[in-house]
């Protein structure tokens, strides 16, 4: 019973890092429909300037968040300017394999600026992990929570209150309209796509942190799981996107549990694959925002 | 030739299966990231087949085309309605299941005393048919291009017949290729079925020309790869993915000039080079004025 709640425990805290990606890729993809790749890699970028500062600098921990945020955005920013705006009405699969291509480079650029495999990144708190009752709890975990909880509330508050939020839905909603309507769509596009590497940066601190390392499998690790809850969740959808992180992560705790790591894995692809096949109609019918 | 540019001539023939193979789909009309599982399939039947019971590797390759073609039918047969990114996904998953699948898969015989056979994540090492029967490095490296000469040859040949356009119907619009009275969903079980078959064949190879394989080599990234192949080379004729492979192993990694910075390089370049050519290199409007220009 207390393993089961743990395991709960631990599947949501896993699942809201999840979350936190997926609502990063899920932003990229309502309003450009387009799968950005370099989405992990451009997280795991601004990783490694972290754990680059922190190595040659000793930066403390706040100023390894915003540097962080600030190479994932910058990195995205790159991503978009020579994938997604060129190719903004075009081929979504020529979009998507220049986001692989660049995907490439960030991997060797991160191997080539720290070629050893791992790297120890600093915990948020060095101390035991809180103890409540029976069950324990480690502070990196409930940051992940918390934050996951933030992002919600202000990517909530800005798309629903603010006037770029407006134009977010309207270009997600019709384009074309939007364009005849004043929107600058470029320009909503870059914003958007800023946005979205800013919660990826913050997902990819709190992943590094927890984790108390950094590899170059960040990158591919951070695409997948964000695709995964993505998919589960709904394309496009935002509370789908939280949603499908939450469900992954509790998936994940319990079948790594009970079958081990290799059958964790195997049982979320497993799932995905089925659920797709059956055409299950939250993920194939794409709801905007 | 010295054994480096041998090897690195074998490896653009290996994997430009790979890339026809992703080219193949893609023409009618699929997305996959998920051909890296089908090679794979190829690769551990062709290397069980020959490693483990003595079946000399013409025959092998047979089987393990006929496993790869049978693995995509089977997995297509639920996914292949599915559209675009949809489809994407599920062949991802299949294909991660897959790698997953080998990580697990411990199966070995005891010859001569020594224990042969996958060893799960350990892989599977001693592949040596082509070593026992004294096919030279050269010699692989033609059989290889034979290979691809005849797969080329076909390609080329179903391209220019009633089918080729019924494929690149299918591609482009599917509803108005069913009005027109193609059964779709029995084209694209064909297409593939074969494009498995193309992947198997490309692993048995690799395999071969490897002697070690292990469930890492089958990951995304091969898959990927290869479907930046065919773009980058170019959707307009079976070439195209060739060409593709030739740009980054046979330039890139085989010229040496950039080693260290090959995938800077090479990353760079394609996303330029997509801009400027989003269905690649030899497209469409390529192929077709290269065609006028020396028919």
């Amino acid at each position: 019973m207390t393993d089961l709640a743990q395991n709960t425990l631990d599947g949501l805290f896993l699942g809201s890092s999840y979350a936190l990606l997926a609502l990063g890729f899920t932003l990229i993809f309502g309003v450009l429909r387009r799968v950005n790749l370099s989405f992990g890699p451009a997280v795991m970028f601004g990783c490694y300037a972290a754990t680059w500062a922190h190595l040659n600098f000793g930066a403390g921990l706040l100023l390894l968040a915003l540097i962080a945020v600030a190479g994932s955005v910058l990195a995205g920013a790159y991503v978009e300017r020579l994938c997604f705006a060129p190719h903004r009405g075009g081929s979504a699969i020529a979009a998507m394999v220049a986001s692989f291509a660049l995907w490439m480079q960030f991997e060797e650029l991160a191997t080539l600026a720290l070629p050893r495999h791992v790297y120890a990144f600093p915990p948020l708190y060095s101390g035991p992990p809180i103890e409540f009752g029976a069950l324990s709890l480690r502070v990196e975990s409930l940051a992940m929570l918390a934050a996951a909880i933030v992002v919600c509330v202000l990517l909530w508050w800005t798309l629903y209150r603010t006037r770029f939020g407006i134009a977010v839905r309207a270009v997600i909603d019709q384009p074309n309209a939007a364009q005849l309507a004043g929107i600058s769509v470029p320009r909503t596009f870059m914003l958007t796509f800023a946005l979205a590497s800013a919660i990826g940066g913050l997902a990819g601190f709190l992943i590094a942190a927890s984790h108390e390392q950094v590899t170059p499998m960040l990158g591919m690790w951070s695409t997948l799981k964000g695709l995964l809850a993505m998919m589960l969740g709904g394309l496009g959808s935002l509370p789908g996107a939280v949603l499908g992180g939450l469900a992954l992560g509790l998936l994940e705790a319990h079948s790594q549990w009970f079958f081990g790591p290799q059958a964790r894995d195997l049982i979320a692809y497993a799932l995905l694959f089925i659920l797709l096949a059956a055409r299950v109609p939250w993920m194939t019918t794409r709801s905007a925002s | 030739m010295d054994d480096y540019a041998i090897g690195v001539l074998t490896n653009v023939g290996l994997i430009s299966f790979l890339a026809l193979s992703a080219y193949l789909l893609l023409i009618a009309g699929e997305m996959s990231f998920g051909q890296q599982a089908f090679f794979g399939v190829g690769a551990y039947a062709g290397g069980m087949l020959t490693a483990m019971y003595g079946w000399p590797l013409p025959l092998a390759a047979l089987a393990a085309m006929a496993l790869g073609a049978l693995a995509q039918f089977l997995v297509g047969l639920p996914t292949l309605r599915l559209r675009g990114l949809y489809f994407a996904m599920a062949t991802l998953a299949a294909a991660e299941m897959a790698r997953i699948l080998f990580e697990l898969f411990h199966f070995q015989r005891q010859l001569e005393g020594e224990p042969v056979g996958p060893d799960g994540t350990q892989g599977f090492r001693g592949i040596r048919w082509i070593f026992e029967h004294g096919v030279e490095p050269l010699d692989y490296l033609g059989i290889v291009y034979a290979l691809l000469a005849l797969a080329l040859a076909a390609f080329l040949m179903v391209e220019r017949s009633r089918l080729g356009a019924t494929l690149r119907g299918v591609g482009e619009d599917p509803e108005l290729a069913a009005s027109l009275g193609v059964d779709v969903n029995r084209v694209k079980l064909g297409v593939a079925a074969a494009a498995g078959a193309l992947a198997a064949l490309g692993g048995v190879l690799y395999a071969h020309h490897n002697t070690y394989i292990e469930p890492r080599n089958f990951d995304i990234m091969l898959g990927v790869h290869s479907l930046a192949y065919a773009l980058i080379g170019g959707l307009g004729t079976a070439l195209g993915p060739l060409l593709g492979v030739v740009l980054d192993i046979g330039a890139l990694e085989g010229s040496r000039v950039f080693h260290g910075y090959r995938m800077i390089v090479f990353g760079g370049l394609v996303a330029l080079l997509l801009i400027w050519r989003p269905r690649g290199l030899l497209d469409e409007r390529a192929v077709q004025w290269l065609r006028r220009r020396f028919s």
